[in-house]
């Protein structure tokens, strides 16, 4: 049920004069997209290079010694036997981290004045990150990677 | 919160944490590796999982709502985190010489080489998208409440971290009862 009050027009007056100054301040103190836009692309940088170093392990074993080596200094990336070590697998998580890093610091430091279109950002983010998922896929992403490892010449 | 629905959480959850406590007593060298990453996984989901549930309230502008999300957004990285690291931990036994993966590659290939593969990545996502729903909490505040764009954009990144959560711990599932380690 709505209240209602008998007050003349005039009466509301001073009441909406506080109101329309506090939604200015408010819109003023509005903080711009540019920070989540840098942190949410610094996420499908991490994940993409996730996916680059995953599927050059598997192309040649120099480049899974290479991919190893960035997280050689994993303890558990050593170790023989049945207790087993996770391998270049340290490695992909390390770089993965370094870019997540890098890339979130820069774009931040770049773009924290600037407002971006959030909405279609978020359309654009769905998209990457679904076809990134599907880059995992090795039924999927296999023939697309052979392809692309013969045309640069890393695998004969 | 009414009583019985704290009544029914406290019951899943101590099924899900008993069960996997019980690995703790499975005749396998590698049990506590097993009972920590079962323990932190299962918390993983069920911190993620009751996030998605608060976050509806969110996405309508409800005030109440916010109160404590940003600890429970807190609490879900935590937990995932933990849940990627003792993955990392498992995964060492996984690999070992006569480990799950050499079982599953004699017996099963498709198992190792699309799911595995798949899962030891799509793992890692929720630590990323939840901490970057962390940083919009704390960064845009209220704000988050009041502008449609952002709460849209701060719901997908939970859901997907949940999204990428569950396929997680199903394919962890399901690999576990192929070939425990």
């Amino acid at each position: 049920m709505h209240r209602q009050t008998h007050s003349p027009p005039s009466a509301l007056a001073p009441t909406i004069q506080p109101l329309v100054a506090e939604e200015a301040r408010s819109t003023a103190q509005t903080k711009p997209s540019g920070p989540l836009i840098a942190a949410s692309l610094s996420v499908l940088f991490a994940i993409f290079t996730l996916m680059v170093t995953h599927h050059l392990s598997r192309l040649t074993p120099e480049l899974e010694r290479a991919i190893f080596a960035f997280g050689a200094w994993i303890p558990w990336a050593h170790g023989e036997g049945p207790g087993g070590n996770i391998g270049s697998y340290g490695g992909k998580e390390t770089l993965a981290l370094w870019v997540w890093a890098a890339s979130w610091v820069s774009f931040h430091l770049a773009w924290r004045r600037l407002d971006f279109d959030l909405r279609r950002w978020l359309w654009c983010f769905t998209a990457a990150l679904a076809l990134l998922t599907l880059g995992f896929f090795h039924p999927l992403a296999d023939p697309i990677v052979l392809v692309l490892a013969r045309w640069f010449g890393v695998i004969g | 919160m009414q009583r019985v629905v704290w009544l029914q959480i406290g019951f899943i959850l101590s099924v899900l944490v008993g069960g996997e406590g019980l690995l703790l007593f499975f005749p396998s060298p590698y049990q506590i590796k097993a009972a920590v990453h079962g323990l932190s996984s299962v918390l993983a989901i069920a911190t993620s999982t009751y996030l998605v549930h608060r976050i509806y309230p969110v996405l309508r502008g409800a005030k109440a709502a916010w109160s404590a999300l940003p600890n429970w957004l807190i609490a879900a990285v935590a937990t995932n985190l933990a849940a990627a690291i003792s993955g990392n931990w498992i995964y060492m036994r996984y690999r070992g010489e006569g480990g799950p993966r050499a079982w599953i590659l004699a017996n099963a290939p498709g198992f190792h080489n699309v799911l595995m593969e798949f899962k030891e990545f799509i793992s890692l996502f929720p630590c990323f998208l939840l901490t970057v729903a962390v940083f919009c909490a704390y960064y845009y505040g209220e704000q988050v409440m009041r502008r449609r764009e952002l709460s849209q954009f701060f719901v997908a990144l939970i859901l997907a971290a949940w999204i990428f959560a569950l396929i997680g711990w199903m394919s962890g599932l399901t690999l576990a009862k192929l070939r425990f380690v």
